[in-house]
This record gives structure tokens, C-alpha cells and sequence, in this order.
């Protein structure tokens, strides 16, 4: 129950430093506008409006998206020298990682609301299954931060930070990538039955990945 | 780095087996290729570009051994903060990055004559070039850190996390609708679906590229223990 409290308090604060200083929701909303806004441009209207396109589109802006946001995070600590103090506190390690998971899932589920909705309404999607697409959109953001995290605390404090975390993080982000694509298709175009084996799936990885997270991430934070 | 527990030097067995294990591996490796192309039978349906099996598949199950070796040598650095663990997932990292771009050439060039394409978006092949992506990152990862024990430990750590794609990658094929071929030798059906001249001609190439890996191995892990050494000792 502490280790919960740790973590719900890591998350409070994450998300007070983002309403005080929102440079990193900014950022990650504007980046899926501006690519939601190019994908019509460049790939044309018809194209774009394929719930398959439409999909791997989305789910890439976001994962780009997730980065920039977890590394603003980041950032944000290193500035204020905050992550040696947060780190020496009991159970600090494991509830850096827990806290920002939760804090920053909250932030995608912003981000990728103002994103769906702008994809939907530039694109003039028809949604077939709205409440499994709902789902879907959920466990994928669920399942995307875990990831993203370990791999900007292992870049921490490198120099070609920047280059180095999307490297890392998208070639490990395949499978929820290709998962939550697939299941915002099949929600898109009907398909009930793909649309929740893929969010049981994108449920899966969250769960592993978080435990991995939170096995591995105290040993990689010195 | 007090923790750290830094190898006096390499251990006195490996300067002495390596000649001979080097010897072991050029004459299998010889052994091997004459098999392969002058006694095992050409194929029913694919001829003789089908010979190029005894290459792939080998550097195949070299790349997934040298990464599971990274993962359990990352374990080994992260449990006991020895440093030869992290000389061990240095050394398999590099020769797996090498023994999967072959692997991917290899199956380029089979893929030619066989398909009529170079290349195909085909998940076998798409989750094995990630693969080899993402231990580039992991090369790339330990190249940008300087200090010794953090470099080992953020290494380790995403070692850990990146051996998930080796189970992903063998089988991709069984989960996705695939152009690649099924498993020919590990089926679940049972026994080989395989000439027996064809699987022992496999099965010795698979031999004499594990010795290659182990020399290899043997002679990267010595340099990479005399440079923490140095790293040590200055």
C-alpha cells in the first residue's frame, strides 16, 4: 500500500509540474496535430482516409509523441536537479518509474484524444465500433510509456539523447505499435472481435512491460 | 564502481584452448561447406539455390544464441556486478550485430531467385532487420557512455529488455500470415521434414558455426578483459 501511495504521489506531482509548465502536453499535441494535418497532404485525401493508414499514422505520431513528452519530463527533473532527491527517498527508484508511467499515461490520454478527434474530423473517418475503439486507444497508451521510460532513464545525461531514445524505444515498440494499429483498424471498420484480441494483447504488454519496468529500472537508475 | 568486482585478467584456460578451438572451427567449417555443396542432394523443387540453408540457418541460430547470451550475461552484471559479465555481453552483442547482417544478406540472396525480390515486407524478415536494430542501439548505447559501470548497467538493462524480439522473430512465421518458410527442423508436427543427408549436412554446418561463435567469443571476451584491466589499473 505505501509503494502505491509512493507511486500516486510521484504521479500528483508529475502531473502539477506539467499543469505549471505544460511545454511537454504542448509539444507532444502539437506534433500529432502537425502530422495528422501532413498525412492528408502527403499521402492524399483517400489514401489517408484508410482505416489502416489512418491507424499506423496515429499510432506513430503518438509514440513520437510519447517520447518527446517522457524526455520533457526528464528534462524537466534535470533542470531542477530534482531526480537525486527523488531517488535517495525510500522506494524512490521504484516509484519514479511507477509514478511517471501513470502521470504519463494520463498525459497520452489527452494527447491522443485531441489527436482521435482531430483525425477523425480532418479525415472524416466513420467509426464502426466506438466503444471498442475507445479500448483499444486506451490499453495502446497504456501499453507505450513503460517502454519509452527505461529507455530515456538508460539515455539519461548522454549527449545525443535525442537521437538515441527513439533508436532504442521504437525498435522495442514494434509489437504494441503493430497491436494497437491493428486493433484501431479493426475497430474502425467493424471488426469486434480483432478490435478486442488486440486490446487484450496491448493489455498484456502493458502489464509485462511494467513489471519488467519495475524490476529492472531501480538497478538502472544510479 | 566500489562494488565493482573488475577480472584480474583472462582466465588462464582460454589463451590455451583458443589455437585449438580455431583449428576445430576452420576444419568444420570445411568439413561443412564441402557437404553442403558437393554431397548433400540438390533440391526436388529448389535446386541448388536451396544450398545457401547451410549458411542461413546457421547464422540464424547464431544470432538468436549470441543475443540470449547478452541477456544472460546481463543478468550476470546486474546480480553480481562482475565485470567479466559485461565483457561476455559486449563480445556476444557485437559478433550476434555481425552473425544477423549476414543473416539478412544471406537471406536477401536466397530470396532473389526464390521470391523475385530482394527484399519483401514479410514479418520474418521485418522483425529480424528490428532485431538487428535494435542491438545496434545497444552497441550504439554503450558507445555514448564513459563511465564504466553505468555504461555496463544502462547496457544491461535494455540487454535485457531487447531479448524479447528473439522469440518474436522465430516465430513470426507461425503467427502471421508469412511468406517464409515453416520451421523445417523444430516442428511441432514431430520429426523433421527433412532428407536425413540434407539435416546431418545442417546439422554439422550448425556445429562448425557455434565453434566459430566460441572462438570468436574467446578472443573478444580476452580483449574486452584486458581493456577493463588497463581501465583498472591506470
Amino acid at each position: 500500500m505505501i509503494a502505491l501511495y509512493r507511486i500516486a504521489l510521484v504521479a500528483a506531482r508529475e502531473l502539477r509540474a506539467e499543469r505549471r509548465q505544460p511545454d511537454g502536453v504542448v509539444a507532444a499535441v502539437t506534433f500529432i496535430a502537425v502530422l495528422v494535418l501532413l498525412e492528408s497532404l502527403v499521402v492524399g485525401p483517400q489514401i489517408a482516409r484508410d482505416a489502416d493508414v489512418a491507424s499506423a499514422l496515429f499510432w506513430l505520431a503518438l509514440a513520437f509523441a510519447t517520447i518527446l513528452a517522457t524526455m520533457r519530463s526528464f528534462d524537466r527533473e534535470l533542470e531542477d536537479d530534482a531526480l537525486e532527491g527523488l531517488v535517495a527517498l525510500p522506494g524512490g527508484r521504484d516509484a519514479l518509474f511507477g509514478g511517471k508511467v501513470l502521470a504519463l499515461a494520463m498525459v497520452l490520454v489527452l494527447v491522443a484524444t485531441v489527436g482521435g478527434i482531430l483525425s477523425l474530423v480532418l479525415l472524416d473517418l466513420p467509426v464502426a465500433l466506438p466503444v471498442h475503439l475507445i479500448v483499444v486507444v486506451l490499453l495502446g497508451v497504456l501499453a507505450l510509456p513503460p517502454i519509452v521510460i527505461v529507455d530515456v532513464v538508460l539515455a539519461l545525461r548522454l549527449r545525443a539523447r535525442a537521437a538515441l531514445v527513439p533508436i532504442l524505444a521504437l525498435p522495442v515498440l514494434v509489437p504494441q505499435l503493430v497491436a494497437a494499429t491493428r486493433g484501431t483498424s479493426a475497430a474502425l471498420s467493424g471488426d469486434a472481435v480483432g478490435a478486442l484480441s488486440w486490446a487484450g494483447l496491448l493489455f498484456a504488454f502493458s502489464v509485462v512491460y511494467t513489471v519488467i519496468g519495475l524490476t529492472i529500472v531501480p538497478a538502472a537508475i544510479e | 564502481m566500489t562494488d565493482t568486482t573488475i577480472s584480474r585478467g583472462t582466465p588462464y584456460w582460454m589463451p590455451r584452448i583458443r589455437p585449438w578451438l580455431g583449428i576445430a572451427a576452420a576444419a568444420s567449417f570445411v568439413v561443412a561447406s564441402v557437404m553442403a555443396l558437393f554431397w548433400a542432394p540438390t533440391d526436388a523443387v529448389q535446386g541448388n539455390v536451396y544450398r545457401i540453408l547451410y549458411v542461413h540457418v546457421p547464422l540464424a541460430w547464431l544470432a538468436y544464441l549470441a543475443f540470449v547470451v547478452v541477456f544472460l550475461a546481463s543478468i550476470g552484471w546486474l546480480w553480481t556486478r562482475n565485470a567479466v559479465f559485461d565483457a561476455i555481453a559486449v563480445a556476444s552483442a557485437e559478433i550476434g550485430v555481425l552473425f544477423t547482417g549476414l543473416f539478412l544478406v544471406a537471406g536477401s540472396i536466397w530470396a532473389k531467385p526464390t521470391w523475385g525480390v530482394w527484399w519483401t515486407w514479410e514479418p520474418r524478415l521485418v522483425t529480424t532487420a528490428v532485431m538487428f536494430v535494435m542491438y545496434v542501439g545497444y552497441l550504439l548505447l554503450r558507445g555514448l557512455s564513459t563511465d564504466f559501470s553505468r555504461r555496463a548497467t544502462r547496457a544491461a538493462v535494455f540487454g535485457i529488455i531487447a531479448v524479447i524480439d528473439v522469440p518474436i522473430v522465430h516465430l513470426s512465421v507461425l503467427w502471421a500470415n508469412s511468406l517464409h518458410q515453416l520451421p523445417t527442423v523444430l516442428r511441432a508436427a514431430g520429426s523433421p521434414a527433412l532428407d536425413s543427408s540434407m539435416l546431418l549436412t545442417l546439422m554439422v554446418s550448425l556445429f562448425a558455426y557455434t565453434l566459430i561463435y566460441a572462438y570468436f567469443m574467446s578472443a573478444r571476451v580476452s580483449l574486452e578483459v584486458a581493456r577493463q584491466v588497463r581501465l583498472w589499473t591506470t
